[in-house]
């Protein structure tokens, strides 16, 4: 009861000092106002950074490299360290782990049961990208734009760019399905579903924009910025993480079974003669 | 290009895809596919013992009905022998019984036979003496004519009765 006692007190202390300082320090004003911060966050004509001096880019773009780049090395660690090591009762990191990758092998084995061995592959990648890298932005990474300002890198998919991209490849991934399931007869079918690349990029892009867009208005703020961006930043994020993955990964595998699904002549005849 | 809206930028979504493959690529080969054959591998594992405790069971079952066979088998075999062993009597007795009536048979008409034999043989014999008798008497009566014919004949009779009662 003492420890826990002493525990408490310190943490308060630490609360107390953080708070005296971060008002006595003050801060420097912003360069933008609010308006022009939430259009900047919508179409990032301002804050643009430097693609290794050869190009000027979104911020949503470095942001997609570095998660890349964590997931990979993450990846490469578990693939020497953890994998060689697995065991058929396994523990609990060994679980989590199937547990990850067994959910999407099997979301695309149950939705999409005639072809489903790239599917398994994309839509764990691609759930793997949503969910990390919407959580990139509890990071917090600092990033220099163009202009010498300092931002923190926003979650990749708040760029129209990204979540165009990927609402597009998930697109041609479904259209790839159709035709090696059905051949022309597959590209009528993915064809007829034109809305889906619009539909599921602005799904992706109104979601994670609509967290960053309130992350913004909270911080920029000072008055907002304690004990709100608990719930806005972490819970909010988390939620919305974990429900745009499932729905882009949901849907990629609906629609690609769909499509790759072998069309039944014989019995559509049969059922005509009866 | 800055005329497209929401200021979309074609050469920024081609690099967002070089990325996505990337990680799509890597993700695949550094972790589901490793991941995915490690499973398949338990999963064969496991199959396998399944397998061979069902093929266990499947042999200890069919043991088990052999044995049943078997033994309903002998059971048959034990009706069987009792039937033949019961038929075998039954005939054995039959045999027996018509050769006990065949010889009871001989023996009757045997009986009989000597009977009918023994029978002639005395009426033979008695015929016989008789004829024997009567010409004693015949002669007598000749011979001694001082007796009356008649009684001397039946004097003769009655001598002759007293020796064929004895």
């Amino acid at each position: 009861m003492g420890k826990h006692k002493k525990a408490l007190i310190v943490c308060a202390a630490a609360v107390l000092l953080l708070l005296a300082a971060s008002l006595l320090v003050g801060s420097h004003g912003r360069p933008e106002t609010v308006q022009e911060a939430m259009r900047d966050a919508v179409l990032h004509a301002e804050n643009r950074i430097s693609l290794f001096g050869v190009k000027s880019v979104n911020p949503g773009l470095i942001s997609a490299f570095v998660v890349t780049g964590i997931l990979l090395v993450l990846a490469s660690l578990i693939r020497v360290f953890a994998i060689p090591n697995f065991k058929f009762v396994p523990g609990r990191f060994q679980l989590a782990i199937e547990e990850a990758v067994g959910l999407f092998d099997n979301m695309a084995k149950s939705n999409s049961p005639h072809r489903h061995g790239f599917l398994g592959a994309y839509i764990f990648g691609a759930g793997a990208y949503i969910f990390f890298g919407t959580l990139f932005e509890l990071i917090g990474m600092q990033g220099t734009t163009t202009r010498g300002h300092a931002i923190a890198l926003p979650a990749p998919l708040s760029d129209v760019n990204a979540a165009i991209a990927l609402g597009v490849l998930s697109y041609l991934v479904i259209l790839s399905g159709g035709i090696a399931g059905n051949g022309f007869g597959g590209i009528g079918k993915t064809l007829k579903e034109f809305s889906l690349p619009i539909s599921m990029s602005f799904r992706l892009f109104g979601a994670l924009l609509s967290g960053l867009l309130v992350t913004e208005l909270v911080y920029y703020y000072l008055v907002l910025s304690f004990v709100l961006p608990v719930i806005v930043a972490v819970l909010f994020t988390l939620i919305h993480a974990l429900v745009q993955t499932y729905v882009l990964t949901m849907l990629t595998a609906l629609y690609y079974g769909e499509v790759s699904e072998p069309a039944h002549k014989a019995k559509k005849g049969k059922a005509q003669e009866a | 290009m800055s005329n497209i809206p929401l200021n979309i930028d074609w050469q920024q979504i081609l690099l967002h895809w070089m990325n996505l493959a990337i990680l799509v690529g890597g993700l695949y080969f550094l972790l589901f596919k490793p991941v995915t054959q490690f499973m398949e591998k338990r999963k064969a594992h496991y199959q396998e013992l399944e397998d061979q405790a069902a093929g266990k069971l499947k042999e200890a079952e069919d043991i088990k009905a052999q044995y049943q066979q078997k033994l309903d088998g002998a059971e048959e075999e034990m009706h069987e022998a009792r039937a033949k062993v019961q038929q075998a009597v039954e005939k054995s007795t039959q045999e027996q019984l018509a050769e006990a009536k065949k010889q009871a048979a001989q023996i009757v008409a045997q009986a009989r036979a000597e009977a009918e034999h023994s029978k002639d043989k005395v009426m033979k014999e008695a015929q016989r003496e008789l004829k024997k008798l009567a010409t004693e008497a015949a002669e007598k009566i000749a011979f001694q004519s001082d007796v009356d014919p008649f009684d001397q004949f039946l004097n003769l009779a009655e001598g002759g009765k007293g020796n064929e009662s004895r």
